[in-house]
């Protein structure tokens, strides 16, 4: 039995309230987090390693439309972010807030809610997105009866709990890594909730939904939201990880509070700003991409200082480093995060951006990132958790060597090649000749060109994972040797009196200053913050009003300055049919490959035709600009092949591009299209506002079967297959063809607003290619 | 936020055995994040607010004429009819040009050497939409066969289509064999080409 009792030097309370309170932690919903996060690291890899292989050899998904990349790859980045990286949160969350707020968890009947529920989440998700239910937004593809889930136990189970363990903490003041779970429940609740506002369909056996914005909105809230995911679900809960774990294992004490302060709310307030920098170039309006930009790069420092904090924290047991598992996984963890927050900035100037995006080298950048500071934290919290979670000794420290050197190996292996990838993807798309034209027109030669290293990346991912499966094991054999029963420790502390007195603030260290220069000097030493750690739910409102604050600065212009978006008369909703395939475009992942969005660049517009317009994406639910080209952008693939054409390319892409590597699509010919469900589309549309005539709401079907026959005749009249009027490919080829071809549309002479659009129309033509 | 050394002095908070130093920010931290913060002003104020010619639209119309002056500045634009195709399917550069075109668009159904695939052989003598040279790039402007080939005049630089008719024209008579055997009729030869 363990008896803990701080005295609290500055509390002059305590001797009247002295009366101690006994408790116990409650640490077997931690050793279930530990599993669950362990499993889940599995699953997330060996999906990785699957996509990975599908990209350099994509036969290998044996024709079956379940496990095609375009449907795998969200069910790994989920996997990896939501359960591996979640449950890592959640257990070392549960584990040191206990121990930080002298308290056990609010309550046991809301923990296991949260990790059953958690789990549940994880099953659909692994069940929902391989049978392409999805809402095609990156990180945010589960469909909202799954999103409601996620709020539920989200906010209501785990910050709920979380919150109320807070209130009835037994430790006067919050401890650092405490700040950054707050900002890191209420952040990730806001952002969640925002970007997943949709207008459900009711209706047959359809989980389907459509966002309430469309095309540049939408763009920009899932972007808010992306770039907000990696900050507040991969990067503030793990500060909180390694502000408690690090110290603990060293044994050392954290290098600077101060340090701590400004860096958590410098952090805090910046990168909620900093979305925008993934849609550079593109037809979001420039002074958005523009703040995106300038506060990514005012981001760095903030970053840093958890970086620095955390290494100078190790000052003077850098030897301990040598011999102890735990503390190599945290530097290296805490190096690449350094790494990572450098590039980050580098990656968001537009310069660079214009050569990055759409390339690999986000790729290798994110997984720097998920393996090398996710990933490491989560294993060296393991190793620390385990002999105290299973209260034995590890049962091999020499496996858990091996794990960080298969490991950090296996970064290396998988991040290095596909630098070079993207490297050489962005510098063969934008190559000119002298003589102007594109160095290498035929974008297959650009994919060729990468696949030696995609196989590489095979073998990164593998010893990655073999580390992982070595961790396993030493995971198996610990818990083996467990006790018969866990001594469950009985610890003391008094209650939180009230009427606490904060310490006068500090005198002032300047002479010879204004009144004024006194004031700053006494809040540049801080002492203010102190009394905001002892009343969590202010502190929480703070964080609140930070993060919400900055994203109204840049929402509200979003959505309401007229001229971000300049109407185009051209452009108009699209036919059912036409819909019909869009949705099926959404459900099989395909913006995981192909970006709808052609830059204002040379070379871009030479390949892919005029560059896209703002007002193109008007009626575009949920928009589709992609992020990756690992096959080439469609925004003006309208037109541009035939009928015939995409037929056979479903069939087998590499028919009629040698070297392809898109999967093939042949079940597109064979499958039926559930025409019955197209009137609820088009009705759920109109919802959102998208003007549908009469007829097209009336009669959506008719129309839909009408414009299948035709499309279905042409391709006949082109010595295609028959018999294709009813089946999917009808309606992704008239989803295809319909893109990026109304601006080039004659306008309606009576329209006033024709003048605009035919000037682009004009533009377009004169400026053909370009 | 000064500059004083290291002194390594507790803050006297303990959290679970865990405690912290009471040490100053690092210099070089607070001026890189100040500096960051000036940089992050001006950037806006020089991109956002400044003169004019600075935004990206304006940017790439210059790029876009720079690649015009640079591609076109010595023919012109020109008109895509018989006698200018003809004329450039002597210049070898120029045919070079539209080959390049060729292989940005047309591969995907005529074959990386024009040989045909989903498109007709394109290095026999039979034609299925063309009778005369001119036809060449008429087909290309418009499209032709119901959408089979695809109309490319919104899509390709006038000049741009009389290289790539040059190109096309030019593979004629290499009688590749395609996977699709001859389509259409034979037609007369292509005009003699002008004399100097």
């Amino acid at each position: 039995m363990t008896t803990t009792q701080t005295m609290e030097p500055t509390d002059p309370s305590l001797s009247k309230s002295g009366i101690l309170e006994r408790f116990s932690y409650d640490d077997q919903i931690v050793r279930m987090f530990l599993l669950a996060t362990l499993v889940w690291a599995l699953v997330a890899f060996l999906v990785g390693i699957i996509i990975a292989i599908e990209l350099a050899f994509p036969a290998a998904n044996l024709g079956i439309p379940y496990i095609t990349f375009g449907r795998l790859r969200p069910l790994h980045t989920n996997a990896a972010i939501f359960a591996f990286a979640g449950n890592t949160i959640f257990a070392g969350v549960y584990y040191s807030t206990q121990r930080l707020c002298k308290a056990r968890m609010y309550s046991d009947l809301l923990s296991k809610l949260h990790f059953w529920g958690w789990q549940l989440i994880i099953v659909s998700a692994a069940v929902t997105l391989p049978l392409g239910i999805s809402q095609s937004k990156e990180y945010a593809e589960l469909e909202w009866p799954v999103d409601i889930a996620i709020a539920v136990v989200w906010l209501g189970f785990f910050g709920g709990n979380f919150l109320m363990t807070l209130i009835k903490r037994r430790e006067r003041h919050l401890y650092v890594a405490l700040w950054f779970y707050i900002a890191t429940i209420i952040t990730v609740a806001m952002l969640h909730v925002f970007n997943n506002l949709v207008i459900p369909i009711f209706g047959g056996s359809l989980i389907k939904s459509y966002p309430i914005y469309a095309g540049v909105q939408d763009a920009f809230m899932q972007w808010w939201y992306g770039h907000n995911a990696v900050a507040f679900f991969l990067t503030t809960p793990f500060l909180g990880l390694m502000y408690y774990f690090m110290p603990k294992a060293a044994d050392r004490p954290v290098f600077s509070y101060k340090l701590s302060i400004i860096h958590f709310w410098s952090l805090v307030f910046i990168y909620i700003w900093a979305g925008p920098h993934h849609l550079h170039y593109t037809a979001l309006p420039e002074w958005a991409s523009t703040l995106g930009m300038i506060f990514s790069v005012m981001l760095w420092m903030p970053s840093w200082g958890g970086m620095i904090n955390g290494l100078l924290t190790l000052r003077g047991v850098w030897h301990k480093v040598t011999t102890d598992p735990v503390l190599k996984f945290f530097v290296v963890a805490v190096t690449f995060y350094g790494m990572s927050t450098f590039e980050g900035p580098l990656l968001s100037i537009k310069s660079v951006n214009m050569l990055s995006h759409y390339t690999d080298w986000t790729i290798a950048h994110v997984h720097a990132g998920t393996l090398g500071w996710n990933g490491f934290m989560a294993f060296g919290m393991m190793y620390y958790l385990l002999p105290r979670l299973f209260q034995t000794k590890l049962y091999s420290k020499k496996l858990a060597e091996t794990h960080f050197w298969l490991g950090t190996i296996g970064i290396l292996l998988y991040i290095i090649p596909i630098y070079v990838a993207g490297l050489t993807q962005g510098l063969m798309w934008r190559g000119m000749t002298e003589q102007g034209q594109l160095s290498y027109p035929d974008f297959v030669e650009t994919v060729v060109r990468v696949i030696p290293m995609y196989w590489v990346r095979v073998i990164g991912g593998s010893c990655y994972m073999a580390g992982a499966l070595l961790c396993a094991y030493n995971y198996y054999m610990t818990w083996r040797s467990r006790p018969a029963t866990y001594d469950v420790p009985v610890h003391e502390a008094p209650a939180l009196s009230k009427g606490y007195v904060d310490p006068p603030a500090p005198e002032s260290r300047l002479k010879g200053v204004t009144e004024l220069g006194h004031k700053a000097d006494v809040w540049m030493q801080f002492k203010w913050h102190r009394k905001w750690e002892r009343l969590p739910v202010r502190f929480s409102v703070w964080v609140l009003i930070a993060v919400g604050a900055a994203s109204l600065f840049e929402i509200i212009p979003t959505f309401l300055i007229r001229s971000n978006v300049p109407t185009i008369a051209t452009v108009t909703p699209y036919t059912p049919l036409e819909l019909a395939g869009r949705d099926i475009y959404v459900s099989e992942g395909c913006y995981n490959c192909h970006s709808q969005m052609i830059r204002p660049l040379l070379a871009e517009t030479i390949r892919y035709g005029e560059y896209s317009k703002p007002g193109e994406f008007v009626y575009d639910h949920p928009f589709q600009w992609g992020s990756r080209r690992i096959g080439p952008d469609l925004a003006r693939e309208g037109g541009k092949q035939s009928h015939l054409w995409h037929v056979l390319h479903f069939q087998d892409p590499a028919q009629v591009t040698p070297g392809s590597i898109m999967p093939e699509y042949s079940w597109f010919e064979k499958k039926k299209l559930d025409f019955k469900s197209i009137p609820l589309r088009v009705n759920a549309m109109v919802i959102l506002g998208v003007p549908y005539t009469q007829d097209e709401q009336d009669n959506a079907e008719a129309l839909a079967r009408a414009q299948a026959k035709l499309i279905a005749g042409e391709i006949v009249e082109q010595d295609g297959p028959t018999g294709l009027e009813d089946k999917e490919v009808v309606a992704l080829i008239a989803y295809l063809q319909r893109l990026g071809t109304d601006i080039f549309k004659t306008p309606e002479p009576e329209d006033e607003a024709g003048a605009d659009a035919s000037g682009s129309q004009d533009e377009a033509a004169a400026g053909g290619g370009h | 936020m000064s500059d004083s050394p290291i002194q390594d002095e507790l803050t006297g908070h303990e959290y679970d055995g865990i405690t912290e130093y009471d040490n100053p920010i690092p210099g070089w931290w607070s001026w890189m994040f100040f500096g960051g913060i000036v940089f992050a002003v001006l950037y806006y104020m020089a991109y956002q607010l400044g003169t004019a010619g600075t935004s990206v639209a304006q940017a790439y119309d210059n790029a876009v004429t720079a690649n015009l002056k640079l591609q076109f500045e010595e023919i012109g634009i020109l008109t895509p009819d018989e006698p200018t195709i003809l004329t450039y399917m002597q210049e070898e550069n120029w045919v070079l040009f539209g080959q390049k075109t060729f292989e940005g668009n047309c591969v995907s159904c005529h074959g990386k050497e024009g040989v045909g695939l989903v498109g007709p052989n394109l290095t026999d003598d039979h034609y299925k939409n063309v009778k005369r040279l001119g036809d060449v790039a008429t087909v290309i402007q418009k499209g032709a066969a119901n959408g089979a080939m695809p109309a490319w005049q919104n899509r390709l630089h006038p000049n741009e289509i009389v290289m790539v008719s040059a190109y096309v024209a030019s593979l004629r008579g290499q009688n590749k064999p395609g996977p699709r055997g001859e389509e259409g009729s034979v037609i007369d030869p292509w005009p003699a080409a002008p004399t100097e």
